[in-house]
C-alpha cells in the first residue's frame, strides 16, 4: 500500500506521485508520513519537504499554506515550492539576500504586520531552497 | 449628391477608425489568450482548496468558527468586478442590470472605474473602490481582501458576495453572483465549484477516522481567509477573460462595419466621379458644337 503525494501551488502542479513516505513542516513541527496515517488537517510553514520515492529520495522547498492527510493520499498546498535539483545555487543565495533585505527594510519603515509576515515567510522559503538544495545531493 | 472631396475625406476617416478597432481587436485576442492561460493555471490550486475545505465539511457538523456561521443579514457586502475602460460591447451594462436588483441596503465594494462610478450614480454605499494592474498577482489582491474580511469582522456587513462576469466563451459571457462568505453551506458550495470548472475528479476514497486538527479554529479561519482569497483571485481572472473577448468581439463587429461604410462610400464615390466627368464632357461638347 503506498501513498500519493500531491503538491500544488497557485502557477502548477509541482508534484503528484506515488510516494513511500514523506517528511515536511508543519506548525507543530515536522511531521513523518507514512501510509495508514490518521487524516489530519495542519498548517505547513516555509522549510523543506523530503519525498521518499521507491529507492531514491527527492527534496522540495515549500513555502506557506497547508497539508491534508485523508484516506492514503496528502496534499500540500502552498504559495510556492521548488524542486531542490532543479535550483541554481547562485540564484539561491542572491534570493535569500533580496528576501533578508527586503524584510528588514519592511520592520524598519511603516509598520504592516502582514506585510512582514509575507516576507519573513518569503526569506524562510529562500533559506529552505539552499538547505534542500545541500540535502539532495 | 455630396461632392468629390467631401467623401474622399470621410473614407479616409472611416479607414482611420478601421485601423484603430482593428488593432484594438488583435490586442484583445492576445490579452484574451493570457487571460485564459492564467484563469486556467489556477484551477488545481481552487480544486485541491476546495476539497479540502470539503473534507471538513463532510467531518464536522458543529463548526464553531465565525466565518463558517451565518448571521442575521443586515447589510449584504457585494464586491463588483468590472472594467476600467469601456469598448466592450454590454459587458458592463448586463453586469449593471444584476445590480440593480439588489436593493438599497447592500454595501458596495468596486473594481475598476465602470462600476464605481455607476454605484456613485444610482446613490448606493460605495465602501471603497481599488483598481488592479493588468495582470495582477495574488500580492495585488490581498488588500481587496483585507479590506473586505474587516468589514466583515466588524459587523459592517454580513455577507461577502461577488458580482463578476462568468466567462462562458468567447462569445458569450454573463453576470453572476456567487456568495462566498459565510461558509455555511460547504456542499453546495463544493458542488458549485466542481461544476464551474467542469471536473471530472473522482473523490479519494474517504477515511473514517476522525480528521486531527490542532488549534481547530485558527487552521480553520486561515483556511476560509485563503479560500476567500483564492476565489476572489479566480474570478478577477475570469473576469479578465471576459472583458478581452468582449472587447475582441466588439471590435471585431467594429471593423466588419467600417468596411462596410468603406465600400458603400466608395460606391458613392466612384458614382459621384462618374457624374462629375460626364458633366465635363457634357460641358465640352456642347461647347464645340455651339461654335
Amino acid at each position: 500500500m503506498s501513498l500519493f503525494l500531491e503538491i500544488v501551488t497557485p502557477d502548477s502542479i509541482a508534484f503528484a506521485k506515488e510516494i513511500k513516505s514523506v517528511v515536511l513542516p508543519t506548525a507543530n513541527g515536522r511531521i513523518h508520513i507514512l501510509p495508514h496515517h490518521i487524516p489530519i488537517i495542519d498548517r505547513v510553514v516555509p522549510g523543506y519537504v523530503k519525498v521518499s520515492l521507491q529507492g531514491e529520495d527527492d527534496y522540495f522547498s515549500i513555502n506557506r499554506g497547508f497539508v491534508e492527510v485523508y484516506g492514503e493520499k496528502v496534499s500540500i498546498i502552498t504559495d510556492g515550492a521548488s524542486k531542490a535539483k532543479e535550483e541554481d545555487e547562485a540564484a539561491i543565495e542572491e534570493a535569500i539576500s533580496k528576501a533578508q533585505t527586503a524584510l528588514a527594510e519592511a520592520k524598519n519603515s511603516n509598520f504592516d504586520q502582514a506585510k512582514v509576515d509575507q516576507l519573513e515567510a518569503a526569506a524562510r522559503f529562500e533559506m529552505a531552497k539552499k538547505i534542500a538544495r545541500n540535502k539532495s545531493r | 449628391m455630396a461632392n468629390t472631396r467631401d467623401i474622399r475625406i470621410r473614407i479616409k476617416g472611416v479607414k482611420n477608425t478601421r485601423q484603430i478597432t482593428r488593432a484594438m481587436q488583435m490586442v484583445a485576442t492576445s490579452k484574451m489568450k493570457k487571460a485564459q492561460e492564467s484563469a486556467k493555471s489556477g484551477r488545481a490550486y481552487a480544486m485541491l482548496l476546495a476539497d479540502i475545505i470539503g473534507t471538513i465539511a463532510d467531518e464536522f457538523e458543529e463548526i464553531t468558527q465565525s466565518y463558517f456561521i451565518k448571521r442575521p443579514v443586515k447589510h449584504r457586502g457585494i464586491l463588483v468586478i468590472s472594467t476600467d475602460k469601456g469598448l466592450c460591447g454590454g459587458l458592463n451594462a448586463n453586469l449593471f442590470r444584476e445590480l440593480s436588483q439588489i436593493d438599497n441596503s447592500a454595501k458596495f465594494v468596486s473594481i475598476g472605474k465602470r462600476a464605481s462610478q455607476y454605484i456613485s450614480r444610482t446613490r448606493r454605499d460605495l465602501l471603497a473602490d481599488f483598481s488592479l494592474p493588468d495582470k495582477p498577482t495574488f500580492a495585488d489582491i490581498r488588500k481587496i481582501v483585507e479590506f473586505l474580511l474587516r468589514n466583515y469582522d466588524d459587523g459592517n456587513i454580513d455577507t461577502i458576495e461577488v458580482v463578476y462576469t462568468s466567462f462562458i466563451n468567447t462569445l458569450r459571457q454573463e453576470p453572476e453572483l456567487i456568495r462566498l462568505f459565510p461558509l455555511n453551506d460547504l456542499d453546495s458550495m463544493v458542488e458549485k465549484l466542481h461544476s464551474r470548472f467542469n471536473s471530472d475528479s473522482k473523490p479519494f476514497p474517504k477515511d473514517n477516522r476522525e480528521i486531527l486538527i490542532e488549534n481547530k479554529d485558527d487552521v480553520l479561519a486561515d483556511l476560509a481567509v485563503l479560500y476567500l482569497k483564492q476565489e476572489i483571485f479566480q474570478l478577477i481572472l475570469e473576469s479578465q477573460a471576459s472583458e478581452h473577448s468582449a472587447r475582441m468581439v466588439a471590435m471585431k463587429s467594429a471593423t466588419d462595419n467600417a468596411g462596410t461604410l468603406i465600400d458603400d462610400l466608395s460606391l458613392q464615390y466612384n458614382r459621384a466621379r462618374q457624374a462629375a466627368i460626364t458633366q465635363e464632357i457634357l460641358e465640352i461638347s456642347a461647347a464645340s458644337f455651339s461654335q
